[in-house]
């Protein structure tokens, strides 16, 4: 009972415990925060990854492999698999409306990518009935169903605007959003025309830089970009990439990997894509399969017997030259097969599915597609985690190391504590005498003590864990008003990949950090206790 | 002499036999209590009389359980005879830890010459401090309106009825004098043990804290009962001394002699 009536007494009589719970909780606050966001970008960066990687990629790079449908459907009736879609990645260049090119990672995907990743979330311009959380005033263009067909009636109408000269764009350019939802999922735009579906192109939404991300976390679509023509003169256009076409190049190399001349095509802009990773997002392009396997060479096509090498050769039935004779037929290739695992299965479980049904497929495939061995050892067949080891490496090492030094720093504060906790026994030397001399234990006096530390690691570590949520959860919210108000931006997308600061708490994180911080606080005090709990009462009365 | 005799043949409430205590002071060893022997009987008002450094507190302090007796053998200052000190028929030196604080908290109570309050508590929660350790948390909770109104009462025995609520540093020296007696009586122990009671306070005050403390001997302060509390009273004041039954001179940490209280006062 005097414990709980005492330490109630020694908390509000003295600043030093106050300066220790002031302690206690900036350091719980500074850890579980830093983790918070630390821990939360590689656990966004993981769940982006997998949204456009799917969970296992089979891969024979550059060249590609054929009989994925083969294998597609084989690894489809494995009780571990979900789905399985074709890719071919490779590397070329996209030119953009305003004659800036770059260099991007081509996809060629067909529908059966939206089954193995989150590609459909992924697209930007769709119909939106809510706004995002932080578009508080609703500026958002997809909350407005009217606004592509209101830009396009503007555009066509100014023949120039602010003195510049205006194009008018294309006819049938501007889609509404549900037709842009559509293309974007189809990797086509209807020819108005011909009322044939084209192949189209969803390029990343930084990759032109066009659509300017807003403070609010959405994207506005300049109304004009601006072009040199050939004559010198300046004309204007409009700025919503999906309203306009987009110049891909590529370099296909022959299955020894040598290159053969340079393909390129021009592709109406169907949708952009926003994976919300910015390196994702600023370097992809998402074009049709069968367009990347006509750009790659890599559609299916005839193997032909060569020929005679006499120039002047007859074909004696006929009497005409030689045809070629077809002695197999070549399938066309990808360079990856996505696989996508059921629920409940780990993305390591489905690797060794994987690698069971490639052997299988290899052995019966033998010659016509990389051995299991060669996939083996290459390490093709691999988890999206495995496949981006290092850089998740060294995010998990960053993380480690901001942790570690943030240990250290709680390490400072438990010592911290044991010197406010010293000082206070030292200056309550003869309360402890007092209390002795009405019969309290040795004890009860450690518990004194050890129950004050408990009270201040509480409140400390309950009021660290506190701001630390509120600051994590509205953390986004607090740097966007620093940066329109003191104009400091801590958090920029290029250098952290993140559009967004990850603003995510977790409970387990927040216990541990919490049960830390008491144990600190109790460690801190357990020395003054054992002090206070051996100290000669006699001793203590006569302390000055 | 005769006084002493006289009482020293009832029952004895306090007996310590060939006490020794000796102190380190660095790598010098000074010894304080050089083999004292005392009874204290039940009822009594023993003075202990001695100057500065004479080991008089220390003998109360053995009494009351807050010290112990250095251990007896060949050679040392106890010339091999092992002390003992009894409270009734109980040896304080071989009990444990937990029994000595159980008897500090019920058998005797403590009154300090520099008072000793505790200062971040009220007078009431100081008084009641012993009665917090002697019921536990439940214990104290359950009894809480019973004990309260006990202390009420013993402390308006004492004219501090109206500073229940005061903190120690608002209280005169006396009144904080007062309320350390309110303290150690609070669990009724049959044994005061008062180390310079007076010796903070000005002549008249200290008067009065004497008149409180002869008060307290019949055991009949308000809302308790039972035997005549003994009182062991340390100090260097031959007028305070007076006071008491019997006066145990102690010089050097040896006992000298023992008088009637009121031989010292006629002297």
């Amino acid at each position: 009972m005097y414990q709980s009536l005492l330490t109630r007494r020694y908390l509000f009589s003295k600043i030093m415990p106050w300066l220790a719970t002031i302690a206690v909780a900036l350091c719980s606050f500074l850890t579980l925060t830093s983790w918070s966001v630390m821990g939360g970008f590689l656990n966004v960066f993981l769940q982006i990854g997998r949204k456009l990687e799917g969970d296992v990629s089979i891969t024979w790079p550059t060249v590609g492999f054929g009989r994925y449908d083969e294998l597609i459907a084989r690894l489809e009736k494995d009780p571990a698999v979900e789905a399985a879609a074709p890719m071919i990645r490779g590397f070329g260049m996209i030119s953009l409306p305003d004659d800036r090119a770059f260099g991007v990672t081509v996809q060629g995907i067909d529908e059966r990518f939206a089954k193995v990743s989150g590609y459909a979330d992924a697209l930007h311009w769709r119909p939106l009935e809510e706004p995002v959380k932080k578009d508080v005033n609703q500026e958002d263009p997809r909350l407005d169903a009217e606004w592509p067909r209101r830009m396009e009636r503007d555009l066509r109408a100014a023949k120039e605007q602010g003195g510049r000269p205006v194009d008018p764009p294309p006819l049938g350019s501007f889609r509404t959003w549900e037709q842009m939802y559509a293309d974007g999922l189809s990797l086509s735009v209807r020819n108005p025309r011909t009322g044939v579906a084209e192949p189209a192109a969803v390029p990343g939404i930084e990759l032109a830089g066009i659509a300017q991300r807003q403070a609010g976390g959405w994207y506005r679509a300049p109304a004009l970009i601006g072009t040199r023509r050939s004559d010198g003169q300046d004309r204007w256009s409009s700025g919503f990439l999906p309203s306009r076409s987009v110049v891909i190049n590529m370099l296909p190399v022959d299955a020894s990997g040598r290159s053969l001349t340079t393909t390129s095509i021009r592709l109406p802009v169907a949708n952009e894509f926003r994976a919300g990773f910015f390196e994702v997002d600023k370097n992809n392009v998402f074009i049709p399969l069968a367009t990347m396997q006509k750009l790659l060479k890599m559609e299916a096509g005839e193997r032909i017997e060569p020929g005679s090498d006499d120039p002047f050769a007859i074909d004696p039935l006929t009497g005409e030259p030689p045809k070629p004779k077809v002695i197999a037929d070549v399938p066309a290739k990808v360079t990856t097969v996505l696989v996508k695992a059921r629920a409940g299965v780990s993305a390591e479980e489905l690797r060794e599915r994987c690698l069971a049904v490639y052997q299988q497929f290899a052995a019966d495939f033998d010659g016509q597609v990389p051995s299991f061995q060669q996939m083996v050892q290459g390490r093709n067949i691999s988890t999206w985690e495995r496949n981006f080891a290092m850089f998740i490496g060294q995010v998990k090492r960053e993380t480690v190391t901001v942790l570690m030094l943030l240990t250290i720093i709680s390490g400072v504060c438990s010592i911290l504590i044991l010197t406010i906790f010293w000082s206070m026994v030292s200056e309550k030397t003869k309360d402890i005498g007092i209390l002795r001399s009405v019969g309290c234990s040795s004890l009860g006096v450690a518990w004194l003590w050890l129950r004050y530390g408990l009270v201040i690691g509480v409140c400390g570590a309950g009021l660290g864990l506190l701001m630390s949520c509120l600051l994590v959860w509205n953390i986004n919210e607090v740097h966007d008003w620093l940066g329109r108000t003191l104009d400091i931006t801590v958090w920029s997308p290029e250098t952290y990949y993140l559009p967004d600061i990850p603003s995510t708490v977790e409970f387990s994180k927040a216990a541990i950090v919490g049960g830390a911080a008491l144990g600190f606080s109790v460690l801190g005090a357990l020395i003054p206790a054992v002090r206070a709990a051996r100290m000669d009462p006699v001793r203590a009365l006569r302390f000055e | 002499m005769n006084a002493t005799a006289t009482i020293s043949a009832t029952q004895p409430v306090l007996r310590a036999a060939n006490v020794c205590k000796t102190y380190r002071m660095g790598r010098v060893e000074v010894p304080v209590l050089r083999g004292v022997s005392i009874e204290v009987a039940e009822g009594e008002w023993v003075a202990i009389l001695g100057a500065s450094g004479s080991g008089k507190s220390t003998l109360m302090h053995i009494l009351g359980g807050l010290d112990r007796p250095d251990r007896g053998g060949s050679g040392g200052s106890s010339g091999g005879v092992a002390p003992s000190v009894w409270f009734r028929d109980r040896e304080l030196t071989g009990m444990t830890e937990g029994e000595i604080d159980r008897y500090r908290n019920e058998s005797v109570g403590f009154v300090f010459q520099f008072y000793h309050l505790l200062p971040e508590l009220t007078v009431v929660e100081n008084v009641l401090l012993p009665t917090m350790r002697k019921f536990g948390k439940l214990g104290f909770l359950r009894r809480r309106g019973e004990l309260m109104q006990q202390a009420g009462t013993l402390l308006e025995s004492f004219g501090l009825g109206h500073r229940l609520r005061h903190r120690p540093s608002e209280l005169s020296g006396g009144e904080r004098q007062r309320t350390a007696i309110a303290r150690a009586l609070i669990n009724n122990p049959p044994v005061l043990l008062a180390d310079e009671p007076t010796g903070n306070l000005d002549h008249k005050t200290g008067a009065t804290i004497l008149d409180a403390i002869a008060g307290t001997r019949s055991g009949a302060k308000p809302g308790q009962s039972g035997r005549p509390r003994t009182v062991v009273m340390v100090t260097h004041d031959l007028e305070v001394a007076a006071r008491a039954d019997r006066v145990v001179t102690l010089v050097d940490g040896v006992v000298t002699g023992e008088s009637a209280g009121r031989e010292v006062g006629a002297a």
